[in-house]
């Protein structure tokens, strides 16, 4: 050990002040050049953005100490300045050069018409398809995050007739190891803990459906606040009532994710806090979650 | 061909979804524009043979900014095909709920997509890295645009709060629902939207609406850029209120500088230019046209929606028009301000709707889907006008169609006009075509939704590539 680096009285040693060290030491590090932010990409594919909008609801981190703090996204459709060629030339460069990057993908992979159902750029006059994209990224990235149900597992966009014939990141990617965050759409939490996980200490503990344990461990049912309605077969006749929603086709007894005890949008409210669980972070959503509503049955 | 070029650009960053431009410019001017949606993936058929209440949260999945708006079209949708008649308390705690989506998006429009067009971003970063060279403003004001890009993301994301409190979360509401709403609010959450919209309101009204000014002032040739066709189309919004009357404008349009009342009947879409076959002219109940991707002079999947057969504007400068508050001028600058000038009227009309609500009011109920039945569902949303229409047949949706406001403003052309984002672009004349940074600030300027405007594909004959130049 260099003798600098060893801390001795009178240099504080509160959390706060090797934590303020640390900081100096890193953005020096930056601004000289020394340390590089890793780089991120965050790829849409065929959805509705919505993903990247749910990021920006993030509160701690927020989006600004996400993209000046934790890494440097390099490439976003809906947030990036540069567009046209050379936007999509970012994502070549990465893909034939030797530089470490994350990617993060939202969206489906749509393959009908080998990908043209979906763009994500033109580059020297040809179509470029997030099918291509999804692929050649893929196959380079040191971590490959996919970002909501559409990326998983087709989601929304791969709802029946799934006419664009969408599926999830790795059926195109099929011997690569994904780390999986579904949800619809992610909440920024599951996204940027993940984020963190894996720049601060590696890739984190994942269930068998590689989704991280840290978020997606507990069954809904069992944290909800109106579990006791539950046990007591009090269930709301309508929406809008505070009893158990079971009778009205909620999702929460099927769908592992810590909604209950994170909540949204700076940890006010949740669905339930509204109306039914739909399932969103389960996978077969939307197709094997719906009816999402019922009035008619008991169960399906 | 000497002073002849033609500019292919996608993506078209910073907007929601997909678009591709592709332009021919003609001695440093626009001859000729198409606009492009380049993603697909079906959502009217992915209804059919759905539970109808499933529409109200399946199509919000269409958009990741605007998610409410479709709930919004889809519930009124249903209400009158379900024959439900909507309490007043049903329609404010709807409205208040959309009117946290307008905020949300008009600040994320104006400081995430649209600023960066106009004020120089830091540049360690590379998410803010460009070539364009077209930066004006003085580095001490533009520093200080800069700033405010990144305090506005505690504002957007506080509006997303304020829908989350009555909602559950955003995107993807759970609030919005037949009736207008599911779980009445108490003091507690009254108190918490109000509070957040205090300081929204400051932040539209210190920093938004100055921050506006400051880029027309450097930017003053887009108030005679970007015009469009100069029709403008609103299907009334935060109207016709029991107690309240008209809160902002009602079903109006703006035809040959003429001023008259809406009616849904002159309602058409058009195919001539887009991927689809059957009849050139449809009405939005009619049966749906199948795609032909081979049509020669088709380059879109958009398909053109006319109104009395001419392409419409909508969004926020067409209603501020039409309500008689803004009449400057229709132009991409004149869009922007419009904008800006909306969120703070919304954000006063939301105060006046949270004022009428009564904690507790219980609205829900068994809803009863009939076995057949049809609605429709014409509101306006943060680009403008929506429309959902759907049919139920055996208790489940047998039809549904949806035109978005982005269908109407980056419509594709007919046999007699360009459509609308189309015509705002053509002769715009271009400084650098090396470097043509008018062509995104005019498209922006409509707040494109691409991930809206092409929700729409029909089954058919496949093809073996799309020509892309």
């Amino acid at each position: 050990m260099k003798k600098l680096d060893i801390v001795l009285p009178p240099e504080s040693v509160t959390n706060e002040a090797i934590a303020q060290r640390l900081y100096q030491a890193v953005t020096s590090g930056l601004e000289s050049g020394h340390v590089k932010r890793k780089k991120l990409v965050w790829l849409e594919l065929n959805g509705c953005s919505g993903n990247i909008i749910s990021l920006l609801n993030g509160f701690q981190p927020d989006f600004e100490y996400a993209i000046t703090q934790m890494v440097d996204i390099v490439y976003s459709n809906s947030m990036m300045v540069e567009d046209g060629e050379k936007a999509i030339n970012r994502l070549f460069e990465l893909a034939e050069g030797d530089e470490d990057f994350i990617l993060g993908i939202e969206g489906a992979v749509a393959l009908k018409n080998e990908g043209m159902y979906h763009l994500v750029g033109n580059r020297n006059g040809q179509p470029v398809t997030g099918l291509q994209a999804a692929k050649m990224l893929g196959e380079k990235a040191s971590s490959v995050i996919a970002i909501g149900a559409c990326a998983v597992d087709g989601g929304p966009s791969a709802a029946r007739p799934n006419l664009s014939q969408s599926v999830g990141l790795q059926t195109v990617l099929d011997n690569r190891e994904i780390i999986k965050l579904p949800g619809c759409p992610v909440h920024p939490d599951w996204f940027l803990g993940t984020l963190a996980h894996l720049l601060l200490y590696g890739q984190p503990e994942l269930d068998q459906q590689q989704r991280p344990k840290m978020f997606y461990s507990d069954l809904l049912h069992d944290r909800c606040p109106r579990r006791p309605y539950f046990d007591k077969g009090v269930f709301s006749e309508t929406l809008g009532e505070p009893y158990c929603l079971f009778k009205l086709g909620c999702r929460g007894p099927v769908t592992r994710i810590d909604c209950p005890t994170r909540q949204w949008n700076g940890h006010v409210n949740w669905p339930i806090g509204a109306s039914t669980c739909i399932g969103c972070a389960q996978s077969g959503f939307p197709d094997r979650m719906a009816p999402f509503i019922s009035y008619n049955t008991t169960r399906e | 061909m000497s002073g002849r070029k033609r500019i292919v650009i996608n993506p078209v960053t910073r907007l929601s979804g997909f678009l591709e431009l592709d332009v021919t410019v003609e001695d440093n001017a626009v001859a000729d524009a198409k606009t492009k949606g380049v993603m697909f993936r079906g959502f009217e058929q992915m209804m059919v043979g759905r539970s109808p209440f499933d529409a109200i949260y399946l199509t919000q999945r269409i958009c990741g900014i605007c998610s409410t708006a479709h709930s919004v079209a889809s519930s009124t949708a249903l209400e009158d095909a379900l024959g439900v008649e909507v309490t007043e308390q049903g329609r404010y705690i709807r409205d208040i709920i959309h009117c946290c989506e307008f905020l949300q998006n008009h600040l994320r429009h104006f400081y995430q997509y649209t600023l960066p067009d106009f004020v120089k971003m830091p540049p360690e970063y590379p998410l803010f890295t460009s070539d364009n060279n077209d930066y004006r403003i003085p580095k001490e004001i533009n520093d200080s645009l800069a700033d405010h890009y990144f305090e506005s993301l505690n504002y957007s994301r506080l509006a997303h709060q304020m829908l989350a409190v009555l909602g559950g979360k955003a995107p993807h509401n759970h609030g919005v629902f037949v009736g207008g709403f599911t779980t009445p609010p108490d003091a507690e959450k009254i108190i918490h939207i109000k509070s957040i919209l205090d300081k929204i309101s400051n932040f539209i009204e210190n920093k938004m609406i100055p921050d506006t000014y400051t880029v027309a002032k450097y930017y003053p040739e887009l108030f005679h850029l970007g015009g469009g066709p100069g029709n403008l189309m609103s299907y009334g919004a935060f109207n016709n209120y029991k107690e309240l009357g008209t809160l902002y404008t009602d079903p109006l349009v703006y035809i040959n500088r003429k001023t008259e009342a809406f009616d849904s009947k002159y309602i058409e879409e058009k195919i001539h230019y887009s991927w689809y076959k059957g009849n050139e002219t449809s009405r939005p109940f009619d049966e749906i046209q199948a795609p032909d991707m081979d049509k020669e002079d088709a380059y879109t999947f958009v398909k053109a929606p006319r109104y009395k057969g001419v392409p419409m504007e909508v969004g926020p400068l067409a209603r501020l028009w039409l309500s008689g508050e803004y009449r400057n001028g229709i132009s991409a600058m004149d869009r922007t301000i419009a904008r800006s000038l909306e969120a703070k009227k919304i954000a006063v009309i939301m105060k006046v709707l949270i004022d009428q609500i009564i904690p507790g009011t219980h609205v829900q109920k068994r809803w009863q889907v009939p076995e057949k039945a049809q609605g429709a569902g014409l509101v306006e949303t943060t680009r403008g006008a929506l429309g959902h229409w759907v049919k139920i047949e055996n208790n489940l949706i047998s039809f549904y169609q949806i035109i978005t406001p982005s269908a109407w403003d980056f419509s594709a052309s007919d046999e007699s006009s360009k459509g609308t984002a189309e015509l705002a672009l053509m002769h715009t004349p271009l400084k650098d075509v090396e470097n043509p940074v008018e062509l995104g600030r005019i498209l922006r300027s409509f707040d494109p939704c691409m991930s809206c405007a092409t929700h729409v594909y029909r089954p058919g004959k496949e093809v073996k590539s799309i020509k892309v130049f």
